[in-house]
């Protein structure tokens, strides 16, 4: 298993867990009000998001050159 | 008739009022209250104003001969590049906001200091470190390449352009804390019932331009950051031949110091906006007209920063969209000039020195507006770009608007902050001299420049052999730059006489409405012992004052050159803290 | 015995405290402001880096005659994901301080940090690989680019891991109570905005 493998396996799990626990937090404060609140949802969207591009990253279907 | 007899006491935490500063130190060297620190920008913004006027006064001299009076070339060059840097960015910058900003703004929103005291005197503080930053510069062969500092030129500066960076970098970081300091305390802490558009409108001024202070400066951090990175560790941003751009610079540059030309220049609109009505004796004009004039330059002054960079090689089809928004960005200045016109139209006009600075800002920003709506046009501007049409017209906007709201504003709150009226003939005499400098120096660069004599040469001998009526013109400038001199020492003068010598001014001289004006002069620490009511905008002069719940007796209809010394309003039996 | 939702409820209507409230208000909004403030730098010198790759003839760009190689994107994915990890464990905290766990808070907390460091260690180790493929600091607009972002961002990562640090130890001395934990809600607001902007440098110079 070459090192690049490796790490894109590893990637790949830890995005799929990290993505799914972030969508489940930010279902669980969508009703959550109060400035500091909003700022979080938005923040927690794009680390979900961010992951998506990770995961994305590991299975070599973005970011190939 | 008399208001704020009530006296009940709102106890939200804005009304704890804390205990007194004690000592020397904590009460004049790192005072915590706006006041202070107001106090604090403006000596020492009126100090370097001195520095970097005497830097002007040797340009002018320079100029008499048209092969150079009195200085080398690279002494030249670094002469209007500390010119430049210090009366942009530790002069006027620092004197409206944060002088005449921080002194008027939390007293007229009714509050008892800004959002973050802490944070206001850090940003403070960091302001001389930046200007002994910048003039250290000059220990090591200064800066050469105009307060612009475009690389690859300015590369060859070496160590004192880094200290440049620096310098900028550092002062940036206090216009950057001030503006969200100033947009936080807008936002949260203004009086019960002042709803936005009940605010005057010199907090609406101060608004838009915290507002840009916060985001455009950061930008101007960047730019500066990355020139350091290049001058020290040789990180190839802008060296063509690394792969950098030398256009890159200009964009990040001037992304920052567009709406940096609006940051000086709308905290003197709110300054008008509030002298005119005074001294009119009448309601201001189209205030809703006004109030969302100023946030609309503040927003559109971010699209317009390409008109600095016409003749920089960059895309016709970019130079369009520019050239449109920059000449629309004129109509918010415009609608706001003829509001001020019609608030003066059938008033009963007092011509206090206050008022005549702001006659003259009418005149002289009108003027420089519309030189600046002609150099807005691509064809018209790669012709006159680098010549001394366009010194002529930014300082007519930057001299003839921003400074002279600044003169205005000072006999007007001066009483307010000392408790002293300035001598009126001095402030008068102090005024002609300027307004006639003002016009006798800048007036003549605009036919200069379209002949095309062009700027930052230290000799203009070329040129003065196909125009030999530059020579005349120069020394005609530079007799008249001496009047602006003359007038910033009696300036000066007058402050300082007048604290001792003015006569006493009361709570409210001018007969104003805005709420400072119901506070005694000098205000306690404190600014208000009761959070007051605001129950309407503070221009209608023919109603009763809009307030409640008072700390003094006040007269409900305030009227001009009246004394009215504080009253406070007595306390209730049994009423505490 | 109350459940822990009654204990919440009960330790925020017993702690009022009108002054805190008013002044956590302007804090919060302070730092939101703040928080936008640091965008825009980060957004200046991406704008900076878009004009340079945009602008250059080709990119990987040449030097010396040879084309620079680009960077890794499984490594950095991995690295992402350890960063992205080390956001949701700080929610994880700040969410059982409000429900007040405080055995659970410091766990993850320290879970945080320790994640945090991951990525910087794991940063470090990126740019010792991109230091020996060739792109340097001054030696072309790839390195200039790469290395300025990613230090400005490992930099703020750094600020914060000495943020949170220090959260855990006010924690520890009992600044902060179950209805006044500002401190730490400003802590995990800049600990997921510097997440965020990692987002946008990871698509800049690994995916695009």
């Amino acid at each position: 298993m070459t090192a690049a493998l490796l790490e894109r396996t590893i990637a790949l799990i830890g995005a799929i867990v990290v993505a799914v626990t972030a969508c489940v937090q930010l279902k669980d404060d969508w009703k959550a009000s109060g400035l500091d609140a909003v700022i979080t949802k938005l923040l927690l969207g794009l680390m979900a998001f961010g992951c998506v591009l990770a995961l994305l990253a590991a299975l070599n279907v973005v970011g190939v050159h | 008739m008399h208001a704020g007899t009530a006296t009940h006491d709102t106890h939200d935490a804005s009304s704890h009022i804390h205990p007194p500063p004690e000592g020397f130190i904590a009460k004049y060297v790192f005072s915590l209250d706006h006041k202070v620190i107001g106090f604090q920008y403006f000596f020492t913004g009126v100090f370097i104003l001195m520095i970097a006027g005497s830097f002007a006064e040797l340009i002018r001299i320079q100029l008499v001969d048209p092969n150079g009076a009195i200085m080398s070339h690279s002494v030249y060059n670094s002469m209007f590049t500390m010119h430049g840097t210090a009366m942009v960015w530790l002069v006027l910058i620092p004197l409206v906001t944060g002088a005449i900003g921080n002194f008027v703004m939390p007293l007229q929103i009714g509050a008892r200091d800004v959002a973050f005291p802490w944070l206001n005197m850090i940003s403070f503080w960091i302001f001389p470190v930046a200007a002994v930053i910048l003039f250290s510069s000059l220990l090591f062969g200064s800066p050469h390449a105009g307060w612009t500092e475009y690389p690859p030129v300015s590369l060859q500066d070496g160590t004192a352009g880094a200290l440049w960076c620096m310098a900028i970098f550092v002062i940036g970081i206090s216009s950057t804390m001030t503006g969200l300091n100033f947009m936080v305390t807008i936002i949260k802490m203004r009086a019960p019932g002042m709803t936005w558009t009940r605010m005057p409108l010199f907090v609406w001024a101060t608004f838009a331009t915290a507002l840009m202070n916060m985001i455009a400066t950061v930008a101007l951090s960047a730019a500066v950051g990355a020139l350091f990175l290049e001058h020290v560790f040789n990180v190839p941003f802008f060296d063509p031949s690394r792969g950098g751009s030398a256009v890159l610079f200009q964009h990040m540059f001037w992304f920052y110091s567009h709406p940096a030309v609006y940051i000086f220049i709308l905290p003197a609109f709110g300054i008008i906006s509030e002298v005119l009505p005074t001294f009119a004796r009448k309601p201001i004009f189209g205030y809703k007209m006004i109030a969302f004039s100023s946030m609309a330059i503040a927003i559109l002054g971010f699209t317009v920063w390409m008109h600095h960079m016409f003749p920089s090689g960059v895309a016709p089809w970019l130079q369009i969209p520019f050239m449109i928004l920059t000449l629309a960005i004129g109509i918010p200045t415009g609608i706001k000039i003829f509001s001020w016109i019609a608030t003066l139209w059938g008033g009963r006009i007092h011509y206090t020195t206050s008022m005549l600075y702001a006659l003259g800002f009418l005149i002289a920003f009108t003027f420089g507006g519309i030189t600046g709506v002609i150099l807005a046009s691509v064809p018209v501007d790669l012709h006159m770009h680098g010549t001394y049409f366009v010194v002529g017209h930014f300082h007519y906007v930057v001299a003839g608007g921003a400074v002279m709201g600044f003169f205005a504003a000072i006999p007007y709150w001066y009483p307010k902050a000392t408790g002293r009226l300035m001598s009126e003939k001095l402030a008068k005499l102090g005024f002609w001299l300027f307004f006639i400098g003002l016009n006798g120096t800048f007036l003549p660069m605009h036919w200069l420049g379209m002949e095309g004599m062009p700027r930052r040469y230290a000799s203009y001998a070329y040129f003065a052999k196909a125009f030999p009526d530059a020579v005349f013109w120069n020394r005609f400038e530079t007799v008249f730059s001496f009047f602006m001199v003359a007038s910033v020492g009696v300036m000066v003068f007058n402050l300082v006489w007048s604290l001792k010598h003015g006569k006493p001014a009361g709570i409210n001289p001018w007969g104003a409405r805005t709420l400072e004006w119901t506070i005694s002069s000098p205000p306690p620490y404190y600014n208000f012992k009761h959070i007051p009511e605001v129950y309407d905008r503070p221009y209608n002069f023919d109603k009763p004052l809009p307030y409640g719940n008072l700390d003094n007796v006040v007269d409900v209809y305030p009227k001009f050159g009246e004394i009215v010394m504080p009253s406070p309003v007595p306390e209730p039996v049994g009423a505490g803290h | 015995m109350k459940s822990i939702e009654m204990q919440a409820v009960e330790a925020r209507y017993n702690d009022v405290d009108a002054v805190y409230h008013e002044t956590r208000d302007l804090r919060l909004l302070g730092f939101v402001f703040f928080l936008i403030s640091d965008c825009i730098l980060f957004s200046s010198f991406i704008f900076a880096y878009v004009y340079l790759r945009t602008s250059a003839p080709t990119w990987p760009p040449f030097v010396d005659g040879h084309q620079l190689p680009w960077f890794d994107t499984s490594y950095a994915a991995l690295n992402s994901v350890v960063l992205f990890g080390s956001g949701v464990t700080m929610h994880y905290a700040l969410e059982n301080w409000k429900h007040l766990n405080r055995q659970a808070f410091y766990a993850w907390l320290v879970a945080t940090i320790i994640l945090g460091l991951a990525f910087l260690g794991g940063q470090a180790h990126e740019w010792t690989g991109v230091l020996q493929a060739g792109v340097t600091w001054p030696g072309s607009t790839m390195g200039a680019s790469f290395f300025t972002l990613t230090g400005l961002h490992g930099f703020h990562v750094f600020i914060g891991v000495c943020y949170l640090t220090i959260l855990g130890i006010q924690a520890h001395k009992g600044v902060y109570t179950g209805s006044k934990y500002f401190g730490l809600t400003a802590g995990t607001l800049y600990w997921h905005f510097v997440d965020v902007i990692w987002v946008a440098l990871f698509f800049l110079f690994y995916l695009w």
